[in-house]
């Protein structure tokens, strides 16, 4: 693979608990093409929450590097991942994570007026009508159902055209018929932009339909292979 | 009971349980210290007024007794355990041995074994009882001074003459006489009769004193003696039913340090409320879960009531004991205030009562806050949900009933129904137009479009629903306007009796100065001295409608029905101001031919009289009728001479008239300046008031140290207040900018948005303090206290930047680390 | 006991008030005498000059000796009105300053009553006795006929004392020709039954008997100044 946008080499996370050391990730590597869909999977406790938040700059390893756009971020300060965040990279959560003193409109404008983008309006506007939530735009994520707060987050993620976006088991707080709305907007989105996709996920079904799949059991890579296979 | 579950709820929450605990014990702290402190001041004042009065019984008259009380007497000193002992005060002139200068003095005719109670001091160090003997005379050192004699000197008296042996240092029944109007000289009753000054025709206080050491009580002793003595001659009282300026002085101050600590304690209270609640915020989730398990409602509050129920005891221990402690440091606050024999000690009551407080205290603040976990859904666990009430109105029983415990937890502090209702009202009022105010500046800051995005996100996380910023700000604010209001009137009335006091008091005043003595007078005390004109009259009617002099006399404190002096000028003084008319005499224009009177602003509250009523004065038997002109207010000491009534020159030139004069005499030289005036004119009476100014203004400094080492635990309180507040919140300001990084803002945004939303939230909460506090000061000192009134913009400024610096400061202190965590490390642990 | 801060400044205003002023809590009450009325030109004025005994203190003015002389001329069909121009706490240097105040009353009679406040503050009789004297020139030269009333003065201050004071009441009435009262409480000093608490100010009977002792001095006065 040539020019990788996403790079990991030996990745290990630990954690101390209870004076005891718990190994969640092990020496994980891995590279990501531009435009790839790429799922992760395994069972619950392998890593793979953990995995995204490292390679997402969201957490430091215990080892090893990572590289986004041939930047390595491991060495980087909070404050020089910020742009990094705001622009490069987009992150949907299972758990959505919006701002709750924010109303929808402002959720996904908010990326865009961090860099002081003058269409920040305009663009979250057209990505809402495209999720079908523009009438709902000024209501407060409480007043949102799941399925509407993991679009709004989506929405978020997409302003600011991140060239790899991360979603942490997207679906996982959704029924199955809003999950496929999810899954559906999430694909079309890769599909469109050719957005690089970074997902991990228990679905099946999304996983048959990845450009590549790395299973992960007890933080380690027992099997990566092509969607296709 | 599950006690596992207990102590893990426990444990879980540590920070708020200690800062729960810490707001009971600092709401029993002050209330147990008072409390403990009055019980010993009034068991010590009982003793105190049997040396004020000199013994426990005590019978009076103006004359020899009538010979059936003397019967009852003579039946009452047989009975076991009685001691009495004759007394006989009267004025007199003494002289000096060789004849010279003469002063009139209050002789006191003591028999042997006086005092009963209490003690005479002696500049010697020895004792009264072993100096005092028949030819000899023990007198104050104002005598020595005016008569130019000493110890050892002879002194004439009456008859005879007496050789000066000791010095009076001190005199408990005597405990602070500003005017007295001779120096005192003890003599021994055996020479009573050498001195020939006491029988037929002369004016004396005959006193007999009775100590009662055995079975008998003093009143009934009291109401055995009273049914034999002459009504409206002789007078039958104890010890403890005659009123004692010390007593009234103590209860004053209590009752003040009492409302500042009930203050206190409902900060507290309010501190306890909000670190529940956040506590219990914080386990909604929880509770939540529980609740799906199959938990009861019931099952939840019963353990948390316990966990409050065990914290709150441990609170009030610790308040007790802290609260015990506190009071042992009185005997130095207060030191030479204090009686001198009070045993400053800690009682069983102490303990019950102040745990029996705590525990009101805590029931009273905890209930609300508790039940609303009986009202947690599990659905919860979903979605948030407004907690809509399920039984409003069991609620709002509750609310009612434990106001009205708090109510009777007030008045029994305050020990008057209609002070409590006043101040529950108050706090009421109090809380009420905070809220009010908090709620239109939040409605405020809502509406405003704002331009910058670190601002608007600061507004938006104040205002988010859900958010308790309100409460926090209400609360806060409550508290900062109480604590500034404490300061304001403090440093109000400091002004008024302390600062502006001593400096600029006149150290002598000196009355009856006759018109053709002024020019003399000023010669003799030389340059520096103020006259007044001073005029007797008496306000005979307001718009004709007759003075009532029956009611007038009912009335406590001044009345419209004595005799005034009233004074002319044609200007106000240094430290007057018009309140009211446009010049002091009206327009020169003004309609009307009858003469203009100006009125100080305490006499017309005195009368409900207004500019332009007409006042009826008899002048010493010549009638004046007036037109009041102008109000005055003056601003400087009450100890400086003020006039209720102020004529121009011309009305008032021809009335009979003396002057009064103010001068500031160093302490040093009033004695000699007394002695040349009254030599040269013995007509004037000097006041020395130096001396009584100077002992006042000490007082009044003890009081004030007082008063600021009780407020100062307000502020404690309000200090957790805020830090409870603000841990309440740190949750979800951790949440909000965990988001903030995770899409893509640096440190300085998080830094920016923290920072303008505690500006915020300490800006209102500071802003409606302060205007809250300078008007309810403004209200106290200007209708309850009469006393001017000064904003101290300073202050106000000073709490200002000091909550914001102290909010922002907790506010980004429990942040700053959220700046530079990992959000992934947030995310996990939080979820 | 409320009223906390409140009764601690009243306290103030009453230290400032005995303070300052020197005023006694004086409870008389003047009779209302409107000026021009009451006289119909006939009524002749009698002035009673006086400190506290004079001004009816602790009792209704009603009661005060002025009120009730009036009353008793009155009744008896003199046609004499009584203005009460006494002053509580009043020494005779007092009653000698508003002397030309009183004087503008244009009284036709002068009660003079001073002098016991200069003698229960031990001030020397003999400042008192050069005022009384002033007073009777005045009164004198203005052909005001003076019913003048003796003071003694209580024996507790000395017989040295008490014997300069009561004797400059005599000798001043000899040498103005004042009408004389030799004691203006005769019978009713120190008489328990007679006086106030305070043992020194006459009740409403104490009054009574002032005025019996006093009522021929003025019939007396009123015949020296018919006469003349």
């Amino acid at each position: 693979m040539t020019d990788p946008i996403l790079a990991a080499d030996r990745l290990s996370k630990h954690y101390t608990l209870g004076g005891q050391k718990i190994t969640v990730l092990n020496e994980v590597s891995l590279a990501v093409a531009k435009g790839e869909f790429v799922v992760i999977t395994g069972n619950s406790g392998s890593g793979k929450t953990t995995l995204l938040s490292l390679l997402s700059g969201l957490d430091l390893p215990s080892s090893g590097r990572i590289a986004i756009a041939g930047c390595d971020i491991t060495g980087l300060t909070e404050d020089q991942l910020a742009p990094l965040r705001n622009s490069l990279t987009g992150f949907v959560f299972q758990a959505f994570h919006l701002i709750p003193s924010l109303n929808a409109l402002e959720n996904v404008m908010f990326p865009a007026e961090l860099k002081k983008d003058p269409e920040a309006r305009a663009k979250a506007e057209r990505l809402l009508d495209r999720v079908g939530l523009l009438p709902r735009r000024h209501n407060f994520p409480e007043q949102l159902s799941g399925g509407e707060q993991q679009r709004v987050a989506i929405c978020r993620a997409l302003i600011n055209g991140p060239e790899i976006v991360f979603a942490d088991e997207p679906t996982g707080n959704l029924d199955s018929r809003n999950s496929d709305g999810i899954i559906r907007l999430l694909l079309d989105l890769h599909d469109d932009q050719r957005t690089t996709l970074v997902m991990a996920t228990h679905s099946q079904s999304l996983a048959a339909r990845a450009d590549r799949v790395i299973r992960l059991n007890d933080g380690r890579i027992t099997d990566a292979d092509r969607g296709e296979q | 009971m599950n006690l596992r579950f207990l102590f893990r709820e426990m444990v879980h929450s540590r920070g708020q349980a200690v800062i729960f605990i810490l707001c009971v014990a600092l709401s029993l702290v002050s209330i147990v210290a008072i409390n403990s402190f009055r019980r010993d001041v009034r068991s010590v004042i009982v003793s105190d007024a049997r040396s004020l009065h000199g013994g426990d019984v005590i019978v009076q008259a103006h004359a020899d007794f009538s010979p059936a009380l003397q019967g009852e007497l003579a039946e009452v000193e047989k009975g076991q355990g009685v001691t009495a002992l004759t007394t006989w005060e009267f004025y007199s002139v003494a002289r000096r041995g060789d004849g010279g200068a003469a002063l009139f003095s209050n002789i006191k005719a003591v028999d042997q074994g006086y005092p009963l109670y209490g003690r005479v001091e002696l500049l010697s160090g020895r004792e009264f009882i072993d100096v005092l003997a028949p030819g000899r005379a023990i007198v104050a050192a104002a005598l020595l001074e005016r008569l130019n004699l000493a110890v050892g000197d002879r002194l004439l008296l009456g008859n005879t003459s007496l050789e000066i042996t000791d010095v009076v240092s001190r005199e408990s029944s005597r405990p602070v006489d500003f005017f007295n109007f001779g120096p005192r000289i003890f003599v021994s009753t055996a020479d009573l009769a050498s001195l020939d000054l006491v029988g037929k025709g002369s004016r004396v206080n005959h006193q007999v004193l009775l100590k009662l050491t055995g079975e008998s009580r003093p009143d009934q002793v009291a109401a055995r003696l009273q049914a034999r003595a002459a009504t409206g001659q002789e007078q039958v009282t104890t010890s403890t039913n005659t009123g004692s300026r010390v007593k009234r002085f103590f209860d004053n101050l209590l009752f003040f340090l009492s409302l500042i600590s009930v203050f206190t304690l409902l900060l507290a209270g309010i501190g306890m409320q909000s670190s529940l609640a956040a506590l219990l915020r914080r386990k909604v989730k929880s509770f939540a879960i529980l609740r799906s398990l199959g938990a009861t409602g019931w099952f939840l509050l019963r353990h948390y009531l316990v966990l409050v129920l065990l914290l709150g005891a441990v609170g009030c221990g610790l308040g007790i004991v802290a609260g015990l402690l506190l009071k042992q440091s009185f005997s130095g606050l207060l030191a030479g205030l204090l009686p001198e024999n009070i045993v400053l000690g800690a009682s069983l009551a102490d303990v019950v009562e102040g745990m029996g407080l705590g525990l009101v205290v805590v029931v009273f603040f905890t209930f609300l806050p508790l039940r609303g976990i009986e009202e947690v859904k599990p659905a919860t666990i979903f979605r948030k949900e407004g907690g809509a009430g399920r039984s409003r109105t069991t609620t709002r029983l509750l609310v009612v009933g434990g106001l009205l415990l708090l109510f009777g937890l007030v008045v029994r502090q305050l020990e008057d129904v209609w002070t409590g209702l006043y101040f529950m009202a108050g706090i009421l009022a109090l809380v009420s137009l905070v809220t009010v105010l908090v709620g239109g500046l939040l409605r405020l800051l809502g509406r405003a479009n704002y331009q910058a995005l670190a601002l608007r996100q600061a507004v938006r996380s104040l205002l988010r629903p859900g958010n308790a910023s309100r409460a926090i700000v209400v609360t806060l604010a409550a508290a900062l306007a109480v604590l500034l209001a404490i300061y304001l009137v403090e440093q109000n009335l400091r002004a008024t009796y302390i600062d502006s006091y001593p400096a600029d008091a006149p150290t002598l005043f000196c009355l009856d100065i006759q018109t053709d003595q002024k020019q003399g007078f000023v010669e003799l005390a030389g340059g520096a001295v103020e006259l007044f004109p001073v005029v007797r009259a008496r306000l005979q009617a307001i718009n004709d409608s007759r003075i009532n002099r029956e009611a007038e006399l009912q009335r406590r404190g001044d009345s419209l029905a004595r005799e005034f002096s009233l004074t002319y000028r044609d200007s106000l003084l240094d430290d007057e101001l018009l309140v009211a008319g446009e010049a002091l005499f009206g327009r020169p224009d003004r309609p009307g031919t009858l003469p203009p009177v100006s009125l100080l602003d305490t006499v017309v509250g005195m009368g409900d009289i207004k500019l332009g009523d007409i006042l009826d004065f008899n002048i010493q038997g010549v009638p004046l009728r007036a037109e009041v002109t102008s109000i005055r207010s003056h601003t400087r000491s009450m100890l400086y001479p003020y006039f209720y009534f102020v004529f121009p020159e011309k009305i008032l030139r021809a009335a009979p008239q003396t002057f009064f004069a103010a001068l500031k005499v160093a302490k040093e030289e009033v004695a000699q300046l007394e002695n040349r005036i009254v030599a040269r004119y013995p007509n004037i009476s000097p006041v020395n008031v130096g001396e009584s100014a100077v002992e006042l203004g000490r007082l009044m400094e003890k009081l004030a140290v007082m008063i600021t080492f009780f407020a100062s635990f307000s502020i404690l309180a309000g200090g957790l207040i805020l830090v409870s507040s603000i841990l309440a919140t740190r949750m979800a300001r951790m949440e909000e900018a965990v988001y903030y990084k995770i899409l893509g803002a640096g440190s300085a945004f998080v830094l920016r948005v923290f920072l303008l939303e505690n500006l915020l939230l300490a800006l209102l909460s500071g802003g409606a303090a302060v205007l809250v506090a300078e008007l309810g000061s403004w209200a106290l000192c200007h209708f309850l206290l009469d006393i001017r009134y000064d904003p101290y913009g300073l202050a106000s400024l000073a709490l200002l930047a000091m909550t914001i610096g102290l909010v922002v400061l907790l506010g980004l202190l429990s942040s700053v680390t959220i700046i530079r965590k990992k959000p992934g490390r947030f995310l996990r642990e939080q979820l | 006991m409320y009223e906390g801060g409140g009764k601690m400044v009243k306290t103030f205003w009453l230290i400032t008030l005995i303070l300052g002023l020197a005023l006694a809590g004086c409870d008389r009450d003047l009779p209302q005498e409107k000026p021009g009325q009451g006289g119909k030109g006939a009524m002749k004025t009698i002035v009673a000059v006086g400190d506290s005994l004079t001004a009816g203190l602790g009792v209704a003015g009603e009661e005060s000796y002025p009120a009730q002389l009036e009353k008793k001329l009155q009744a008896d069909g003199y046609g004499y009105r009584v203005v009460n121009a006494g002053v509580s706490a009043e020494t005779s240097s007092g009653t000698l300053s508003r002397l030309e105040w009183v004087l503008t009353l244009r009284p036709d009679i002068v009660i003079l009553e001073t002098g016991a406040n200069d003698g229960l503050r031990g001030i020397d009789p003999q400042v008192a006795e050069n005022n009384i004297r002033e007073i009777l020139k005045i009164l004198g030269d203005r052909q005001v006929v003076v019913v003048l009333a003796g003071m003694k003065m209580v024996r507790n201050l000395g017989a040295v004392y008490v014997g300069r004071f009561n004797g400059m009441y005599p000798r001043l009435a000899e040498e103005s020709g004042a009408i004389f009262m030799p004691f203006f409480l005769d019978g009713v000093a120190m008489q328990a039954g007679l006086n106030q608490a305070d043992g020194i100010h006459p009740n409403v009977a104490g009054y009574k008997k002032v005025i019996d002792n006093l009522y021929p001095y003025v019939l007396e006065a009123i015949k020296r100044k018919e006469g003349k």
